[in-house]
């Protein structure tokens, strides 16, 4: 029998593995760029001090290793399956099997959510493993004791739930599919056990194994159909351009045309870092100007591939400010790893070197932005080491070379400003005939290209 | 079992010694070290709290500090990034030597061995500074804030508390004002969706006010009691702010058009002058002076709409009388510094409560000089005219906003001369004649530790005389709650 129980959990966790390794893999390195988890007491502490903040804490830990998707998705299988098992052993062998896999399943819908934190999965097998462990306990006053120690201990540990704050991005919601998913794990012992006297355990493993089916089915298909495919595609492409495979984003845009903003700014990009914005940009889909340097907006995810293409571009003082922005604008007021990362390099090209510094330190006390700090410090004060930096020497050699003011809308006149002050700057140029295409302003390109004429 | 008690006491005295290695064939250096923060020469107040400090460069494996005093007195510190004096100790030691000087011997240990160097003194003051200060942690950003709160810091030791924080409502929370440092009298705005000026006065409960009237500009924003507490002057300002596309000073932020007004707490009215709201000008930054008939403020000519050449807003330092009795304002504005004809801008007037002086910050243009690199501070004397830089406490970068201690000795400026970027506080002594001392910075424990780890700006630096007693609980309860009282206009 066990090993019926064994193939069930193994399958189980399996899928989770595969599905979020497979067809989710972009939600997570999405989550992982909304924090920034740093080897550091005060930082430790600040966390755990909270009720909650053990689960938060693992939360948070788990997440930094989201930047590679299967790690992450290979730690989510396991914390899941580790839930389904805990749950398991207070259902018997018996029709009633397959409910020990519903507060796993719940969690996984749960956490097709991008704005579902780990910490929430985490306080939900705290929370199990207290109860199995007091179960365990002899019945009488040793038990009573148990729960009177574990009580506070379980909420410093995985905190008033009810507010959800270290659960859900958005402090003010309450994320009612953790609470579902807490409430199974308590409602399905609690059925098994009134239940038992109706419900004879079965001794083969038949029943147990179609009750599992039963219930996957059941609820991997609203896994499935919960599963937001479509922000997957979005934030695949934000992926790709922080990790500026553009060869890549050209063939996935081939594949499947994308037609939302962030997804066709992206495109834009890439098309003009490889040369061929103004030659191919209508053989894709494109949102205007909205499409090519979209308005800044007050959010934490649109204005990052914006601040992408402002920074290829040379805009270096404008990418960082909107970094700068979008990373402020994180509802749970946590940082980011790659926003750090990005104003590190802006404040390096733009030579404000101890506030380069401020964030390359804060770095180092990461796991995975650490190589990258300690390779990047020395590269401070250094000119023309700068200089020479195939990426840092481009772009400060792209940088304006006489301020002007201006608000949040980008205008051709800052591309035309950005391109002539440096003529090699063909990113510039390519943005600006677009620019100029995309608004069908002849005019413009026809003095435009007069200009280049001249030169 | 008293064997293994003195084995314990015997193990835990070597592990003390051994925590500390005595500089030992020191090279002697014939330079004063270089610390951070630089506390070398300053003046300081006989209860501040330690001045911890590290060395300026990081190859340091340990620092050794000996204070020693005339009277034979020494404490001694060591520490790997930083020295960290006990607290009773250092107390102890400046309160030995009110008016005298201290001096400080550092020892460094590099890779090649100790290197002592030669001592440096700090002069502590008889002058005390206020209990504690009172300023918004906030990153130094553009529009969008994430987690920021008002707080409270203890100026004898290192404890900092929150007074309110946004993550106890939807919104962020500014312009804190204090009358002459005491919490009795209290403002604070909150904006945002639960949009309210809190109001406490005489120790009263605080109150929720919309301080919007259809009479006036909008909300009313930078605070400044008068010295009877019984009225608030403050601006109303339609504020904008662009981008620099490539400058250090990366934002500007500027008026459309403002007004200034006075609050009667008391008859809870607005008063309005209509010298004071001219359209043609630009009025701000309003202040009282110590002896409460008079006020500063900032007053510039008004560009027209939708021109966007803000480096031709210049602000002069202006005066209008003010009459406590009946809440009336004077007939004509005096221009007390003409700061236009030297192509300068005032920002920030602030007169010191002895009525001696008044400092404010001059930069090229504007008002908002926290974001203007030449900004500096500068200082009339109010009985002679004389007008002069504070070279002292002035540095390379910004210095921005500034306050008076209660006893007029003290200033706190807020500078950016660390990283160009993040602001912080520092304090300088200003004696009776109007000499200035070398700034300092605010002590941590650890203070490169503390400031390098901390990304955010500390914002309006107020000394308050005694801890706030703030509720920030039942005052985001009064947030989070629908009801304002509203502010009238005296008729």
């Amino acid at each position: 029998m066990n090993s019926a129980r064994y193939l069930t959990s193994s399958l189980f966790g399996f899928a989770v593995v595969l599905f979020f390794g497979l067809a989710y893999p972009h939600h997570l390195h999405y989550q992982e760029q909304f924090q920034l988890f740093l080897f550091d007491s005060n930082y430790v502490c600040d966390i755990i001090k909270q009720p909650g903040g053990v689960a938060d804490l693992l939360g948070r830990f788990c997440t930094q290793f989201f930047l590679f998707a299967w790690v992450g998705a290979v730690i989510i299988g396991l914390l899941l399956t580790a839930i389904q098992l805990l749950t398991s052993r207070f259902v018997g062998d018996s029709w009633l099997y397959g409910l020990s896999f519903v507060p796993s399943f719940l969690l996984w819908i749960f956490l097709l959510d991008e704005h579902a934190l780990l910490g929430g999965v985490w306080a939900v097998m705290i929370t199990l493993h207290a109860v199995c462990q007091i179960v365990r306990l002899p019945k009488g006053w040793q038990r009573y004791v148990a729960i009177v120690v574990v009580l506070p201990i379980l909420y410093w540990m995985v905190g008033p739930s009810w507010t959800g704050s270290h659960y859900y991005r958005y402090p003010n919601v309450a994320p009612t599919l953790l609470y579902a998913a807490w409430l199974s794990a308590i409602v399905i012992p609690l059925l098994a056990y009134v239940c038992r006297k109706w419900i004879k355990p079965s001794k083969g493993y038949v029943v147990s194994l179609c009750s599992f089916v039963l219930v996957a089915g059941a609820m991997g298909s609203i896994v499935w159909k919960n599963a937001n495919f479509k922000a997957e595609k979005v934030m695949q492409y934000d992926f790709m351009a922080s990790h500026q495979l553009w060869n890549r984003i050209i063939e996935t845009a081939n594949a499947e045309k994308p037609n939302n903003q962030i997804g066709v700014t992206v495109q834009n990009l890439a098309l003009a870092m490889r040369g061929q914005l103004t030659r191919h940009m209508f053989d894709y889909n494109q949102n205007g100007i909205a499409g090519l340097l979209p308005d800044v907006q007050s959010d934490a995810t649109s204005p990052i591939p914006t601040a992408e293409a402002f920074y290829q571009l040379g805009m270096i003082y404008v990418a960082q400010r909107t970094v700068f922005e979008a990373q402020e604008a994180i509802l749970d007021f946590q940082k980011s790893g790659r926003c750090y990362k990005r104003l590190a390099q802006t404040n390096l090209i733009i030579g404000s070197y101890e506030v380069a510094r401020k964030y390359l330190m804060a770095l180092q006390k990461t796991l995975f932005y650490r190589e990258w700090a300690n390779e990047t410090l020395p590269l401070l004060e250094d000119e023309e080491a700068i200089a020479r930096h195939p990426e840092y020497g481009r772009l400060r050699k792209s940088l304006y070379k006489e301020s002007f003011l201006f608000s949040d809308h980008v205008t051709p006149e800052m591309l035309e400003d950005l391109y002539f002050s440096n003529t090699d700057n063909m990113l510039a140029l390519e943005y600006l005939k677009a620019y100029y295409m995309l608004t069908n302003n002849r005019e413009g390109y026809a003095n435009l290209l007069l200009k280049l004429n001249k030169q | 079992m008293k064997k293994l008690l003195y084995y314990i006491i015997g193990i835990g005295c070597w592990m003390l010694v051994s925590c500390s290695t005595m500089p030992e064939n020191a090279r002697q250096e014939t330079a004063q070290p270089d610390i951070y923060p630089d506390y070398i020469g300053v003046t300081v107040p006989v209860n501040i709290a330690p001045l911890n400090f590290g060395m300026a460069d990081e190859k340091v494996q340990l620092v050794d500090a000996v204070v020693t005093d005339s009277h034979g007195n020494n404490l001694h510190s060591q520490g790997e990034e930083s020295v960290d004096f006990d607290i009773d100790d250092w107390h102890a030691l400046l309160d030995k030597n009110r008016g005298d000087s201290i001096s400080v011997t550092v020892s460094a240990k590099y890779d090649d061995g100790w290197h002592t160097y030669k001592p440096f003194s700090i002069y502590v003051s008889p002058d005390s500074i206020d209990y504690g200060l009172c300023y918004r942690l906030i990153a130094p950003g553009y529009e969008v804030w994430s987690k920021m709160g008002i707080y409270e810091r203890d100026l004898s030791s290192f404890d900092e508390r929150a007074l309110i924080e946004n993550t106890q409502f939807e919104g962020c929370v500014n312009c804190h004002s204090f009358n002459r440092g005491n919490p009795a009298d209290m403002s604070l705005h909150i904006r945002g969706p639960h949009g309210a000026t809190l109001l406490r006065h005489n120790d009263g409960p605080v109150t929720a006010y919309n301080t919007k009237t259809d009479k006036t500009l909008g909300f009313c924003v930078y605070p400044y009691w008068h010295p009877s507490g019984r009225y608030i002057a403050y601006s109303t300002n339609s504020t904008s702010q662009l981008f620099h596309s490539a400058h250090r000073n990366r934002i500007e932020v500027f008026d459309t058009a403002s007004d200034l007004q006075i609050y009667d707490v008391e008859k809870n009215e607005l008063l309005l002058s209509p010298i004071l709201k001219q359209d043609s000008i630009y009025e701000t930054y309003p202040v009282f002076s110590a002896d409460g008939r008079s006020i500063y403020f900032c007053a510039a000519k008004s560009i027209p709409e939708g021109s966007y050449k803000l480096d031709s807003i210049r602000y002069n330092l202006c005066r209008v009388d003010f009459n406590p009795e009946t809440g009336s304002f004077g007939d004509s504005i005096e221009t007390v510094f003409d700061a236009v004809a030297q192509g300068k801008s005032v920002s920030f007037p602030r007169p010191s409560y002895d009525g001696r002086f008044l400092c404010y910050t001059l930069s090229d243009y504007g008002q908002f000089s926290i974001w203007h690199h030449e900004a500096d501070l500068y200082m009339l004397d109010l009985t002679t005219g004389e007008n002069h830089a504070m070279t002292a406490a002035n540095s390379e970068d910004t210095e921005s906003f500034h306050n008076w201690s209660t006893n007029s000795r003290w200033l706190v400026l807020s500078s950016r001369r660390d990283d160009g970027l993040y602001t912080r506080p520092y304090f300088c002594h200003v004696d009776a004649n109007g000499r200035i001392g070398k700034a300092f910075m605010l002590p941590q424990r650890n203070p490169r530790r503390f400031y390098r780890e901390r990304f955010l700006s500390f914002n309006v630096p107020e000394f308050v005389i005694r801890p706030t007693h703030f509720d920030g609980n039942r005052a985001s309860r009064i947030i989070n709650d629908e009801y304002r009282k509203n502010f009238d206009v005296h008729k």
